[in-house]
């Protein structure tokens, strides 16, 4: 594993709880003063996680979608020569998850706006250059349970569907040249195990997204699945936990902000009890040569955050 | 009773959880501020300590409430335990200037009431419809499509107990030139009018001639200061101005700013105004500190003048 082609996702900048008001994360001043810092704590490369909520409202600030980045850039293209001048080089990926289309009981606009948004992002993807789109098959399981109490018993039709609307990302993807990978969310219908009877259901070249924090809180040691299923292993993401989902938090419909005892899920990389040095070595063993992510989703203090993974990779290599 | 009294817009981002019940344990994780806006059982004491006693939502904080407190009235019982009540919710109506999609936007406005209704407010501050870039400039025919929208929303929530009042934007497609237009042709006992003093400063009316012309029609207000009034044409029409590229605000504490405030509380005075006021501290990066701001100011400089 060479700690110098690891990507870090902007996710750290987590606009949705960060910081008592959002506004500064919502210019495009802010972003542009973060490049450089991203360059100078070692990433040469950047994840984007694809959120439209950004396309609604006049937030074009900030740069999570295709209406935002052409708003403040003109294109995807020179998206990039901007971001190569700040000292990155590439986007690796792309993801893209549907919590925001789960609002009501309608389960057509979930799948219609999810369906039509997924395929904006993974073209978005590829303007971008990246690697692979990966994508979270469901929304929370709490929050489809919250507006269609009845979920359990429509485990098959919703599944169907996904498949439907997975299957035709994948042969776009194909077409495009990016890899698309399901994300494995200890939150989703189709956490844990449960991602790979989904799997099994889609083309060859859909892979799977091995996320180590999710599969530890989904209590499944994250060295075994890789090593159980490194062969449709498409894309690795190194996140750190020290959540114990003793109460079935995972079921809730928020289940990232465990009730009743308050705790940061996703902690920065390092500061949890996520195996890292055991994680790298096995990927070195099995050879492994797709992309690497580093995530502080969660995290109180991003500019600290990126700096700890630094701190958090040079021991790896080390 | 005081003949104002005040409330906070909600400008909070996303407000993870409910109550924290183990709020030291939660802070040692990272010894870092988080855990001190993190919850609403907190937001709402802040604002009761320094008198806010009303909150006015927004619709993009329902996708957090609702699953959090399981229901409208589980939110207002929990806000109304810490001495603050929800007055109102924003709404946008949009896309109304399109006759296409009247009976779209008129279902969106009543089901906003009906939501407002069930937190116990009784105003809903109006967008009339979405931004200029992109849809402006209105003909008059549109205009009147947006006061079509307005007058039959207006209805329903005046038969619920609610007062929709106009807001305007400085960047709206209703604008400087559609802004009284838009208000004439609303029925005035259905449609009344919210001014947000710094966004009609920043859009070009002049904000003690403007209340001074309209205050018959006033519901509430959104008191905020600004130092960028009448902002030119290319500005307002651009795509996407509300955040600025570079930072600038727009939007300040009231006193912070350029406004004439003491000279609209003295026509507040003037006309006999009775009802409640939200404050709003977008663009602010310390939303506790500017409601502390906010209220000292009130209280010293304002308040004497017309309480």
């Amino acid at each position: 594993m060479n700690a110098k082609e690891i990507a870090i996702s902007l996710d750290l900048i987590n606009r949705h709880y960060q910081e008592p008001n959002r506004n500064r994360f919502e210019s495009k001043y802010f972003w542009e003063e973060l490049y450089p810092l991203i360059a100078t704590a070692g990433f040469v490369s950047i994840e984007i996680p694809y959120e439209p909520v950004w396309q609604f409202g006049g937030r074009s600030g900030v740069p999570m979608n295709r209406y935002c980045i052409n708003t403040k850039y003109g294109s995807a293209a020179a998206y990039r020569e901007m971001l190569e001048g700040k000292g990155i080089t590439r986007v690796t990926g792309v993801t893209f998850d549907p919590n925001l289309f789960m609002r009501n009981d309608n389960i057509h606009f979930y799948f219609g706006a999810s369906g039509h948004f997924a395929g904006e992002a993974l073209s978005h993807a590829a303007d971008l250059g990246a690697d692979y789109f990966a994508i979270s098959p469901s929304p929370y399981y709490g929050r489809i349970r919250q507006y269609h109490p009845d979920i359990d018993a429509q485990i098959e039709m919703f599944t169907d569907r996904t498949v439907e609307l997975l299957s035709g990302l994948a042969a776009k993807a194909e077409e495009l040249g990016v890899k698309l990978v399901l994300r494995n969310e200890y939150w989703s219908l189709f956490g844990g195990e449960r991602v790979l009877a989904l799997l099994a259901r889609l083309p060859e070249s859909v892979a799977l997204d091995l996320d180590s924090a999710s599969l530890t809180v989904a209590g499944i040691d994250p060295v075994q699945f890789l090593t159980a299923n490194f062969a449709r292993i498409g894309c690795v993401h190194l996140t750190d936990t020290s959540f114990v989902d003793s109460g079935e938090v995972w079921k809730t419909p928020n289940p990232e902000h465990p009730q009743p005892r308050a705790t940061q899920v996703f902690r920065d990389p390092g500061t949890g009890s996520v195996d890292f040095a055991a994680l790298a070595a096995t990927l070195d063993q099995l050879g492994y040569s797709g992309p690497v992510v580093c995530s502080a989703r969660q995290t109180r203090d991003p500019f600290r955050a990126l700096l700890r993974t630094r701190a958090l990779l040079n021991q790896l290599q080390n | 009773m005081p003949n104002i009294q005040y409330a906070n817009m909600s400008h909070w981002k996303s407000i993870p959880y409910k109550q924290i019940d183990n709020f030291r344990d939660f802070y040692y994780e990272d010894k870092t501020n988080s855990a001190y806006y993190s919850d609403w059982d907190n937001i709402l004491k802040y604002q009761s300590a320094l008198g806010f006693n009303g909150i006015e939502i927004a619709p993009w904080d329902m996708a957090d409430i609702l699953p959090l407190f399981g229901s409208p009235e589980n939110f207002t019982a929990f806000a109304k335990d810490r001495g603050v009540e929800v007055i109102g919710m924003f709404h946008g109506a949009h896309a109304s200037h399109d006759a296409s999609h009247f009976d779209e936007a008129v279902q969106s406005g009543r089901e906003a009431v009906d939501t407002i209704v069930r937190f116990g407010g009784t105003y809903m501050n109006t967008c009339p419809t979405q931004n200029w870039f992109g849809c402006g400039p209105l003909s008059r025919e549109e205009v009147q499509n947006c006061a079509k929208v307005m007058n039959e929303i207006g209805r329903y929530a005046t038969d619920k107990g609610v007062k929709i009042g106009l807001h305007n934007e400085f960047f709206c497609a209703i604008n400087l030139p559609e802004h009284r237009e838009l208000i004439e042709s609303t029925d005035p006992r259905y449609v009344h009018y919210c001014i947000d003093t710094a966004q009609i400063s920043i859009m070009g009316e002049d904000l003690l001639t403007f209340y001074n012309d309209y205050h018959d029609r006033i519901s509430t207000f959104h008191l905020k200061d600004t130092a960028s009034s009448r902002q030119p044409d290319s500005l307002r029409y651009s795509q996407d101005p509300e955040i600025t590229d570079d930072g600038t605000r727009w939007f300040w504490e009231p006193g912070m700013g350029t406004l004439d405030l003491k000279g609209l509380y003295r026509l507040l005075k003037q006309h006999g105004f009775k009802g409640w006021m939200s404050i709003e501290y977008d663009g602010s990066p310390d939303l506790l500190a500017s409601m502390a701001m906010t209220r000292y100011y009130l209280d010293n400089e304002l308040r004497p003048i017309y309480d």
